[in-house]
């Protein structure tokens, strides 16, 4: 198949290579040259626009920022609307905000472009492995069609709802992702302020109900002290900056996450937006007195 | 002086009455020209535009709700952009983001034209009575020009700082109100709780350190159960999004002001935006 993708970051470039690894032609363009050399030993075609990797796709990812991103990329001056064909299938796996990926939705459709909202859970290790959650907001047919694609770069794979329900999905991971790494690291910062081995409470409470994912990965890296991204701290503001703006605009209350949005802004202000949301602990020690 | 005035709502219409009666001669524009009726019974002029208006005045106001009313005044297709002529002064008397008041500075200044963030606080009383606080950003050359003007709209004016920085100050101004408003409703739900009279509680502590404003003011509007608006919640709820935005967006901690953001979700939620920030009492008394 004939594929596009735009986004070669992180996260986009594993992703990108699964799918020529999977015989698969890629279509490639880039804002920096530089992001498609590693694509030089696969069978890449490298184009000038969105447009021209729109015309020669069946179907095009979009891996990018936030939504400004997307809207550049999708419907932006030599945007992939202005290039596709009918029937053009264009999956955005960026984060962006519900309402912005029901407004690219209907942009698309008056072209004639179908559309889906793919946001991923899993950080770099999960697209490098291929093991990705995918959470998709679409038509089924649309999703039948993308479906064996998903399988290369996931390992978890669902249709949530219509379009912007991937979205939705991926706000609720990024309340609970948020909040369970704060409270991990809130968890670890009083273990060892007590004068216990946070090490072995992390394995005490692994066999309990505290266990959760995040006890298990963030909190062993927490205690390796190993702040490597992994998933930038500045990310995980910018995304519960968008389940914020959704709870003001729906009248929802969502004390908890309200809260560690704040420590996120936290971060983000006091220099720790490049490392790993693992770094809370950090944040946490000097509000707490302790410096690393 | 040639004045305009645009947005003649709680806060524009009184404020546009006092220009008037100082003696300016007053143009004005309404999306629904019902709204101008009073201020023309007044003497003021009506106009078909906002460009028409910005062609005829030598200080503009405006004093519409949110940002992208501003943006359509301004920059829309009869916008004051395409009227303005150097030299003029905008005074734009809305609460919007820094970064939105920014962005129509420059915008302007590359016509030649000075626009000012205004905000204001003190809400309808404020504006009926002419002691609203008015936090200025931009030029302080064209503040220096309209200070006369101000000062017959209000009784505190600070130019504090460059474009945007009139909208910081009001966002501070928002934060630490609610969050005032909120611990006085808790403090009030705390003795009704108790059996106690929250009236007498606001006497005995108005007297001490935590004597406020916001505990005279709201803390008598509770003490009486009078959740008519003074400013509407909803208004509040606007700004709080303004607020946390431009926190966010500078790497800016506000652990109080959050949970108090998701206080005022919920009054949207239960249908209180339109009575008063007082309200806030009442969500605690239904959980």
């Amino acid at each position: 198949m004939e594929i596009g993708f735009i986004g070669l970051g992180l996260m986009g470039r594993p992703l990108a290579r699964h799918l020529a690894q999977a015989g698969h032609a890629l279509h490639l363009w880039a804002r920096r040259p530089a992001s498609l050399e590693p694509f030089h030993d696969v069978a890449a075609t490298c184009h000038a626009s969105p447009a021209a990797v729109a015309a020669h796709a069946e179907v095009v990812f979009t891996m990018v920022a936030d939504a400004p991103d997307v809207e550049a990329v999708a419907l932006g001056v030599d945007g992939l609307d202005t290039g596709a064909h009918a029937g053009l299938i264009v999956v955005d796996m960026s984060t962006i905000a519900p309402a912005a990926a029901q407004r690219i939705g209907a942009r698309l459709a008056q072209r004639g472009i179908e559309f889906l909202d793919a946001p991923v859970s899993g950080g770099e290790v999960g697209a490098i492995n291929a093991a990705l959650t995918i959470m998709v907001g679409g038509k089924p047919e649309v999703f039948a069609r993308v479906k064996p694609l998903f399988d290369k770069m996931g390992k978890s794979v669902t249709l949530i709802g219509g379009i912007g329900a991937g979205q939705v999905a991926k706000a609720c991971n990024q309340i609970l992702t948020g909040v369970g790494v704060a409270a991990v690291a809130e968890a670890l910062n009083f273990a060892t302020r007590s004068g216990v081995d946070a090490a072995r409470v992390r394995e005490a409470l692994l066999g309990g109900f505290a266990y959760s994912r995040t006890l298990e990965n963030h909190g062993q890296r927490m205690l390796d002290r190993n702040f490597k991204p992994g998933f930038k701290s500045w990310m995980h503001q910018k995304d519960l900056r968008i389940v914020m703006e959704e709870a003001h605009r729906l009248g929802l209350m969502l004390p908890s996450a309200a809260a560690t949005a704040q420590m996120f802004n936290a971060m983000v202000g006091s220099g720790l937006g490049e490392e790993d949301s693992v770094a809370m602990l950090k944040l946490l020690e000097r509000m707490s007195g302790r410096d690393d | 002086m040639k004045l305009g005035f645009i947005g003649l709502g709680v806060m524009g219409g009184p404020m546009a009455q006092h220009l008037l009666r100082a003696g300016h001669e007053l143009g004005v524009w309404a999306r629904r020209p019902a709204a101008a009726q009073a201020l023309v019974d007044a003497g003021a002029q009506s106009f078909p535009t906002p460009a028409a208006l910005a062609e005829h005045v030598d200080v503009m106001f405006i004093a519409v709700t949110a940002g992208a009313d501003v943006e359509q005044v301004a920059l829309g297709a009869d916008g004051l952009i395409h009227g303005a002529r150097p030299g003029c002064v905008i005074v734009d008397h809305s609460t919007v983001a820094p970064a939105t008041a920014r962005a129509l500075a420059a915008r302007f200044a590359a016509r030649g034209v000075d626009f000012l963030d205004a905000p204001v606080s003190g809400g309808g009383a404020g504006a009926r009575g002419a002691t609203l606080a008015i936090m200025v950003g931009g030029a302080a050359g064209a503040l220096d020009r309209v200070r006369p003007l101000l000062d017959v709209l209000g009784t505190t004016i600070v130019h504090v700082g460059a474009s945007g920085a009139g909208q910081v100050a009001k966002a501070c101004n928002q934060l630490t109100m609610v969050a005032a408003i909120q611990a006085c409703a808790e403090a009030a739900r705390l003795a009704a709780a108790h059996g106690i009279d929250f009236g007498r509680v606001r006497a005995a502590l108005l007297a001490g350190s935590a004597a406020s404003r916001v505990l005279d003011v709201f803390g008598d509007k509770m003490a009486r159960r009078d959740f008519r608006a003074g400013v509407e919640a909803r208004l509040h709820h606007k700004d709080y999004a303004i607020a946390m935005d431009a926190a966010a967006r500078a790497g800016c901690p506000l652990p109080l002001s959050a949970p108090v953001w998701q206080q005022l979700n919920a009054l949207m939620a239960r249908g209180l935006g339109g009575e008063d920030t007082a309200g806030l009492l009442r969500l605690l008394e239904m959980p």
